[in-house]
């Protein structure tokens, strides 16, 4: 054994570098790949083409939206993280997922040098949310994995439930429910 | 067996946690690391506080003081960072511990009848008897404690 005086890190690069969006929910710092969403919408914008969801299986999904022909389960970013709720201003619409998500908002658009594995100590449903960890600047954040977001159980669920339509103030005000 | 492995198995190194001082084979532990930013995000594994960054890597944050007494360490002045199995492979960990370490020489006897499970023995130092941690039977032990404490809420 050693004491050791500090020293400076030298990343192992796991994964190589990509475009990612860091994003905030209930203030804790998320980062997501770009290319795995598809479009950024304010909370405002869509809640005309929103419908509102009643699933007791799966809290974190109350409302559904309507884009190009198809319907996206939207996902409260701090229900399904576990955290204080905090109102949503924007929604990430995911890309080959029928998955958006609401979060408090965007805080930039950076390349990540790389993405470490996450430590197998991480035993729970954190090794189903997250891709890995990235180091950013001096922050460890967690990179999340879409398909994270909903299980196919979930999905399942979610595809026997009927919706409607609701109007603006219901969605922006879903995650304070 | 030689000399230098039999030498190996009998040191330990004496941290303290929660107050109190625990012994942990040398052969697990990789260094004494000063404290660090300490990084955490959502998760649902019992025990862990976060990670930090060390020497380039990202090693889990294992609070051991909140195991051993219910309540997370608030002041630390080191991290040691240890090796942890799982199963064919390992990982280093990092415990906060608030004390210094020391590394001693000498040989483990059998745990008390009455140890609790995360100690798997006793070494005497000084006029001192330490138990022996088993961070694997810590972590278990928590993280049984954590499910019951869950069940019983529900």
């Amino acid at each position: 054994m050693r004491i050791a005086a500090q020293d400076s890190p030298r990343p192992r690069k796991v994964h190589p570098a990509e475009a990612a969006i860091i994003f905030l929910v209930s203030r804790r710092f998320f980062a997501i790949a770009a290319d795995a969403v598809q479009e950024i919408r304010s909370t405002d914008s869509i809640a005309g083409a929103a419908s509102e969801f009643e699933s007791a299986d799966v809290p974190k999904v109350r409302h559904t939206i309507e884009r190009a022909h198809r319907q996206y389960y939207v996902v409260n970013g701090c229900v399904h993280f576990a955290l204080p709720i905090v109102r949503p201003t924007l929604v990430l619409i995911l890309r080959q997922l029928r998955v958006a998500v609401l979060v408090d908002r965007i805080e930039r658009m950076t390349e990540l040098p790389s993405v470490y594995d996450l430590p197998l100590a991480f035993s729970g449903e954190e090794r189903r949310w997250y891709r890995g960890l990235a180091q950013l600047d001096d922050h460890v954040i967690p990179v999340v994995d879409p398909r994270g977001f909903l299980t196919a159980e979930e999905f399942r669920r979610l595809e026997s439930v009927p919706s409607a339509a609701v109007p603006l103030q219901e969605l922006e005000g879903a995650a304070s429910k | 067996m030689n000399a230098r492995e039999n030498g190996s198995r009998n040191l330990f190194v004496i941290l303290h946690l929660a107050g109190q001082k625990f012994a942990l084979a040398a052969s697990l532990v990789a260094e004494l690391a000063p404290p660090v930013r300490l990084h955490s995000f959502p998760h649902t594994s019992p025990l862990l506080s976060g990670v930090i960054v060390r020497r380039g890597r990202i090693l889990p944050v294992y609070d051991a003081v909140r195991a051993l007494s219910g309540k997370s360490s608030s002041a630390h002045r080191f991290y040691l960072v240890a090796r942890r199995r799982f199963g064919d492979t390992s990982e280093m960990s990092a415990i906060p511990v608030d004390g210094e370490c020391e590394l001693v020489n000498s040989k483990m006897s059998q745990p008390a009848d009455n140890a609790v499970a995360y100690i798997c023995g006793e070494i005497v130092t000084g006029n001192e008897t330490v138990g022996v941690l088993d961070l694997e039977a810590l972590v278990r032990c928590h993280s049984e404690s954590t499910v019951l404490a869950s069940e019983a809420r529900l």
